[in-house]
């Protein structure tokens, strides 16, 4: 029932935003070049909203709106990850004429079309979260580099293990064999993994986007390698797949795992110790980061060639050629994950 | 020979039993009941969709359907946002009524929408594979009650195993001893004579969807309660490997033959697979290895149903 409630304020609240628009665009069509007086209108759209994830992105982004008073946030986006709607998002915000469009693109090639033609508008294009192609936005808001996450997680199951002296198995489950992201981390994983000489890495499995086959593949692994200790799930399918293959074979507390996942979904086997850390970045931070940048670049304050730049109460940041980076991750362990909701 | 393809299944389960063997000694006894256990929701799927070929029609939306009566589910059962939290008993009642109507809607849409059932259910496949995204909204919905979790992680009594084999007993008592199941052959190899003998071509097609739809609900229910977790992918591609299984098993594909005994090996085999060539070392490439068996099985099955009906006399070809 919540269900058909939510789908009728989210009607009612499209209508709002068309109207608002309406009125907008009425008022004059042209773009807002120099805008030193005026309100910076940026429109933050996620890979899909609704979700905890996005959600708490959203929030750091709102405190951040709150923070500088020239700034006013637009957060929309489709409710399934889909790169047509937010072209269809992106045009509409064109005509609107915001000053900042802020997309974390589902899909680089889908988007390149409408990002063109908002950047010909005279819109400031960035990204966040998901990059798009390099040539249709000016910066990128990266949350952390695939090397901070792959050598993350393998810093994190070690540190679980023991130090520098952990010893044992350890196996990589992984989505499937061509997920881009999945086999940047894992790249840079094997590199970390050279730093344990006592962690051995014997297996790594592609289930899929297959829950089933995620489950059997850590099922195998634990029977297969008796002296395996760690297992790093590194998709949303295989890390829960992974914690609950240990836990009903029984082996909570003899093989942890570990991967990226929100604190909430994964709070269930941190509690019950098949899981000791869950690796993220923060997502409240990544924002309120996007939001800043989106001001600054918007402003002439922050232009290409910057190597640093300052963000409210995150302080300064690194800027690797066009990429602002969030910087380090975040780990969830049982003492602090009831802290987060998200 | 009456039941050659059951003979040459058993023969490569055995065949890949003694491969992982040289492996593993321990390899069978470690690994028979977590097979089985693993290859639930293939199996009771299959058991539905192989009396759907067997009248002479098929159903491809079987794996969306999962996806969607396991999204319900877990909406309506999690006790975490956005589920509501509705006793697990009254959301799995609720679960197998709606997967027996969305079946008996698909039965309809072919028998008195005369849609081709290829056609109707691939669009199905499409249209709920949408809604579970829809009432997903995008993210895994996790945290479900103990109640509903014991039917798949029960400690010592393995509950969802016992409960597939009451599916496929039922399912080859239906086939092969009842009148209702002679009705089910008799349509799907010869229509009008089915017609002609009084059989109600209409009512048995409506039954073999419907019982179908009821059974990915079992399956569904299942699913959640083993991996306490649902996503959008949840039962993607699942119809190809129950159509795969069913088809491997001996049912042909133009309908009237096929034995519950060829499926449920079938169902054996191709979830061992997975399993064999995670012992067997194979590294990485292993996942593209299995596809590829797969495929090269599908083809086998097919080809070799082809030619043994070509050289029997009486075989409708």
């Amino acid at each position: 029932m919540n269900k058909w409630f939510s789908s009728i304020g989210l009607f009612v609240a499209c209508l709002l935003v068309i109207g608002c628009g309406g009125r907008e665009s009425d008022r004059g069509d042209g773009t807002p070049e120099n805008s030193n007086d005026d309100k910076i209108t940026i429109a933050l759209l996620p890979k899909l909203k609704g979700i905890a994830y996005f959600t708490s992105c959203a929030e750091g982004a709102q405190q951040a709106a709150d923070e500088l008073d020239n700034v006013e946030l637009i957060y929309n986006g489709p409710t399934t990850a889909s790169a047509d709607k937010q072209a269809q998002m992106i045009d509409k915000w064109r005509l609107q004429g915001v000053d900042v469009i802020a997309v974390a693109a589902n899909d680089p090639a889908v988007l390149s079309e409408s990002l063109k033609k908002a950047q010909d508008a005279g819109i400031t294009v960035i990204t966040w979260d998901a990059d798009a192609q390099a040539e249709d936005r000016s910066f990128f808001v990266n949350q952390a580099t695939a090397e901070a996450i792959g050598s993350g997680m393998v810093d994190t199951m070690a540190n679980d293990l023991g130090g520098p002296d952990a010893a044992g198995d350890v196996a990589i489950i992984s989505a499937t064999a061509t997920a881009a992201n999945q086999n940047e981390w894992m790249k840079h994983m094997k590199t970390r993994l050279a730093s344990y000489p006592n962690l051995n890495l014997v297996a790594t499995k592609f289930p899929g986007e297959d829950q089933n086959a995620a489950f059997q593949d850590s099922q195998d692994l634990i029977k297969k390698y008796p002296n395996l200790k760690g297992i790093f799930g590194i998709s949303s399918v295989s890390f829960p797949g992974a914690a609950e293959a240990v836990k009903q074979a029984g082996k909570t507390g003899e093989i942890l795992v570990t991967g990226l996942s929100t604190p909430n979904d994964m709070q269930p086997y941190v509690k019950g110790g098949e899981v000791k850390t869950v690796v993220l970045w923060n997502t409240q931070d990544l924002g309120y980061l996007t939001v800043y940048a989106a001001a600054a670049i918007r402003s002439g304050e922050l232009k290409q060639g910057a190597t640093e730049f300052t963000a409210g109460r995150l302080g300064k940041k690194l800027i690797s050629g066009d990429q602002i980076m969030l910087g380090d991750i975040l780990l969830f362990t049982k003492e602090n994950i009831d802290q987060f909701d998200f | 020979m009456k039941y050659r393809r059951e003979a040459s299944l058993i023969v490569l389960v055995g065949a890949l039993s003694f491969l992982a063997t040289l492996f593993d000694a321990s390899f069978v006894p470690a690994n028979a009941i977590d097979i089985l256990i693993n290859s639930i929701p293939t199996m009771i799927i299959s058991c539905g969709v192989m009396l759907v070929i067997i009248t002479g029609e098929i159903d491809i939306s079987v794996g969306s359907l999962l996806g969607l009566l396991a999204a319900t589910l877990a909406l309506l059962s999690s006790t975490a946002e956005p589920g509501l939290g509705i006793h697990p008993y009254l959301a799995i009642a609720i679960v197998l009524t709606v997967g027996t109507l969305i079946g008996l809607g698909t039965g309809c849409l072919v028998v008195y929408g005369r849609v081709p059932s290829i056609i109707a259910t691939l669009g199905l496949l499409i249209a709920l594979d949408g809604a579970q995204d829809w009432l997903m909204g995008g993210g895994d919905i996790k945290h479900f009650p103990q109640e509903l979790r014991y039917l798949g992680t029960g400690t010592t009594i393995p509950i969802n195993l016992i409960l597939t084999i009451l599916v496929v007993a039922g399912t080859g008592l239906l086939c092969h001893k009842t009148a209702l199941g002679r009705r089910i052959y008799a349509v799907g190899s010869n229509p009008s004579a089915a017609r002609l003998a009084g059989i109600s071509v209409t009512t048995t097609k409506l039954f073999v969807f419907a019982l179908t739809g009821m059974l990915t609900a079992i399956a569904a229910i299942l699913w959640v309660a083993k991996l306490g977790n649902v996503s959008t992918s949840t039962g993607a591609g699942l119809e190809l490997k129950v159509v795969t299984c069913v088809v491997v098993g001996g049912v042909s594909i133009r309908g009237g033959r096929g034995r519950i005994l060829g499926v449920v090996l079938a169902v054996i085999l191709i979830t061992m697979i997975r399993t064999v060539l995670n012992f067997m070392d194979l590294g990485s490439e292993a996942v593209k290895w299995q596809r590829a068996i797969e495929g090269v099985m599908i083809l086998v099955a097919v080809t070799s149903d082809h030619f043994t009906q070509r050289n029997q006399p009486g075989g409708k070809s």
